[in-house]
């Protein structure tokens, strides 16, 4: 190909611009995908991708998304919460038939033409060239909208699918959001998430990823917290052949916070990959993270976390923990916590560690009469604990719970 | 009863109990005494079950079964109780909600119904003010934040629950005061009746005040050197152990 935009490509790059030539596309989108062909898929050989390669794992795959419409969906295992539920099925967004509830906007939108941090990343500018129609909710300044918003991402077929939504707390509003990823397919999706939590806004989200095992899965949430905002989510994932939860979330304005706990459970063959990018921009702001990671048979566990702290962001207050439980041999935990600061009066601190379970409190439980299976899933849960009493809705605490014991006793 | 006979038990393959034989028939409260690293710890993590305390010869028997063979929540659904030396603390792990699945589950083991949500409540409360815990106590953590003290009290109170057969009580005086001691013998002689027997692993005499002993054992170099009367232990208090490691 003379005008070819890729050099060398694979044959799954190859066949993505051949589906990106077909296109009619806006003048974003080009450069999008030209920065894709200069940056390339991400592989191992890249610092921030060298345990989650996305080359390797997608090189021979074919783009073409042969999925079949799914006509009938399951009903989410949150319906009882009533919530405003949308769907993004394989790329393909539907709106809840109702009433718009008061307090929100919401509709099929032009795709974004960039988010934070898109210049050096592949998988988001891949994303924002090929995305033709975006998910866009608003909550309306001062709005307190209690029913959850709940957005599922059902991925059928065994090709490429992206997706965007767009998100706007406006000021001192309040809103829930639970993200689930399902479906048990073969393909690839990748999701952004473009996001703005207003001055006073608070927004809760909730991710939870449960897949087949077969799935390779990129989301990228790209947050931008303004004053006294408060962003607090806790993402939950039982990982997939290659899962990679990303988020960005930078500090515009003074005296903001926010809290990203994570959690991944991992079995078989499954990665999970949690990266988070936290930049305090300006003073007096606060964030909390928190993960925890359980691996075992060939599971891997991947947690990469840094702050930033700008020299202007004086009095930032950052602590960042991440435990990882190995259960078997050869299940793996790669963690990479960094800090980099420039001012000079802040408290920020991580920690990070590796372990197996405590040999000396499995024996206290089973000499107290538990079996030695529910000793480890005692251990395993309470492991958890920190993460779960973050999660505010018990509703979906109690699902994630549920979810714990299912994975403990399927093991 | 408990019925140990000729037990060898290598740690890391260093023999450390070497040919032990006790018996105590139920009803009975014996100690133990011995000076440092002579095994009792050992004794009691291979008759509990721990992994690693494996008896290469000689048997343990509980009411008429040889337990070595059992995992150690068998062991404790057959009645065994051990109160650690040193209680573990267990973040995340809620202690009401332990204990009550501990104890159903030992139930479950044995055949029996479990206790209801009411029921366990109202037992734990009444128990844990018997053991000096308030309610606030009972619903941390397990023991985590707890002083040594604390700790020996909440081992009491699984004690006090779980109503065992045969409770092996490893330094459950190490580290408390006096009102604490008194309290550790109210648990044991409120508990201690024609069925139910106590193995009490102690350095010192002064718990022996509080739970009167019907025999006082020196363990010495693994094996139990002498055997007595409850002067025994004061006897001990005077003259030290040292004769018990030279001749040991």
């Amino acid at each position: 190909m003379s005008n070819a935009l890729l050099y060398n490509p694979t044959s799954m790059e190859a066949g993505l611009e051949a589906v990106f030539k077909t296109r009619t596309v806006t003048d974003a989108q080009q450069a999008a995908f030209a920065r894709f062909a200069k940056l390339r898929m991400p592989n191992r050989r890249l610092e921030g991708w060298k345990w989650s390669d996305f080359n390797g794992a997608l090189r021979d795959f074919s783009p073409i998304n042969d999925a079949p419409a799914a006509d009938t969906v399951a009903s989410s295992e949150f319906a009882s919460l009533n919530p405003l539920e949308f769907r993004i099925v394989d790329g393909r967004i539907e709106l809840p038939v109702e009433e718009i509830p008061e307090g929100m906007r919401y509709g099929v939108i032009e795709p974004v033409a960039t988010i934070l941090e898109l210049e050096s990343h592949a998988i988001a500018s891949l994303n924002v060239a090929m995305t033709r129609k975006a998910l866009g909710i608003e909550v309306v300044e001062g709005a307190v909208i209690e029913r959850p918003i709940l957005i599922r991402h059902i991925n059928t077929g065994a090709g490429f699918s992206f997706a965007q939504s767009m998100m706007r707390i406006s000021p001192n509003a309040k809103a829930q959001l639970i993200e689930t990823y399902e479906g048990n397919c073969a393909g690839f999706y990748s999701h952004l998430f473009h996001m703005v939590v207003r001055d006073g806004a608070e927004f809760n989200r909730t991710v939870v990823q449960e897949t087949g095992p077969d799935n390779t899965l990129h989301a990228l949430c790209a947050a931008k917290v303004n004053e006294t905002a408060h962003f607090e989510q806790t993402s939950f994932s039982t990982g997939s052949r290659l899962a990679r939860h990303e988020t960005i979330a930078h500090f515009w304005s003074p005296s903001s916070s926010a809290t990203i706990n994570s959690a991944a459970l991992l079995c078989g063959e499954r990665h999970n990959d949690f990266t988070t990018h936290v930049v305090h921009k300006e003073r007096d702001c606060e964030t909390r993270q928190l993960h925890k990671g359980v691996a075992r048979d060939r599971g891997r566990n991947v947690f990469q976390g840094k702050f930033e702290v700008e020299r202007i962001a004086q009095k930032t207050d950052a602590k960042m923990t991440a435990n990882a439980l190995l259960l078997s041999e050869g299940a793996q935990a790669n963690h990479k916590p960094e800090l980099e600061i420039y001012a000079d009066d802040v408290e920020c601190a991580h920690g990070s560690t590796v372990g197996s379970l405590d040999e000396d409190a499995l024996f206290y439980l089973r000499q107290r009469g538990l079996d030695e299976k529910s000793a480890r899933a005692m251990l395993i849960e309470a492991f958890f604990g920190d993460v779960m009493s973050g999660v505010k809705n018990d509703v979906v605490r109690d699902c994630i719970h549920q979810k714990i014991k299912t994975w403990m006793e399927t093991s | 009863m408990l019925k140990i006979d000729n037990l060898h038990v290598a740690v890391g393959g260093n023999e450390i109990i070497k040919g032990l034989t006790l018996k105590v028939p139920k009803g009975e409260v014996h100690a133990i005494m011995g000076p440092n690293g002579s095994g009792k710890s050992t004794l009691s993590y291979t008759v509990a079950g721990r992994d690693g305390y494996d008896a290469s010869e000689g048997s343990v028997m509980l009411n008429g079964e040889n337990i070595l063979e059992m995992d150690p929540d068998e062991r404790a659904a057959k009645g065994l109780f051990l109160s650690f030396q040193h209680p573990m603390e267990i973040p995340g792990v809620q202690t009401m909600n332990f204990i009550r699945t501990a104890l159903n589950a030992q139930r479950k083991a044995r055949g029996e119904d479990e206790m209801s949500a009411a029921e366990f409540l109202k037992t734990v409360r009444e128990k844990a003010r018997h053991v000096g815990l308030d309610d606030a106590k009972i619903k941390r953590q397990f023991n985590v934040g707890f002083s040594g003290g604390e700790k020996k009290r909440m081992e009491m109170l699984q004690m006090a629950m779980f109503e065992p057969r045969f409770a092996i009580m490893d330094e459950t005086d190490s580290g408390l005061d006096i009102d604490a001691l008194k309290m550790v013998g109210e648990v044991v002689n409120t508990l201690r009746g024609p069925e139910r027997g106590f193995l009490v692993i102690t350095h010192y005499q002064r718990l022996l005040d509080y739970i009167r002993p019907d025999k006082v054992h020196v363990l010495a170099g693994g094996q139990i050197v002498k055997s007595g009367g409850p002067d025994l232990a004061l006897e001990l208090e005077k003259s030290g152990y040292e004769q018990f490691i030279k001749a040991a």
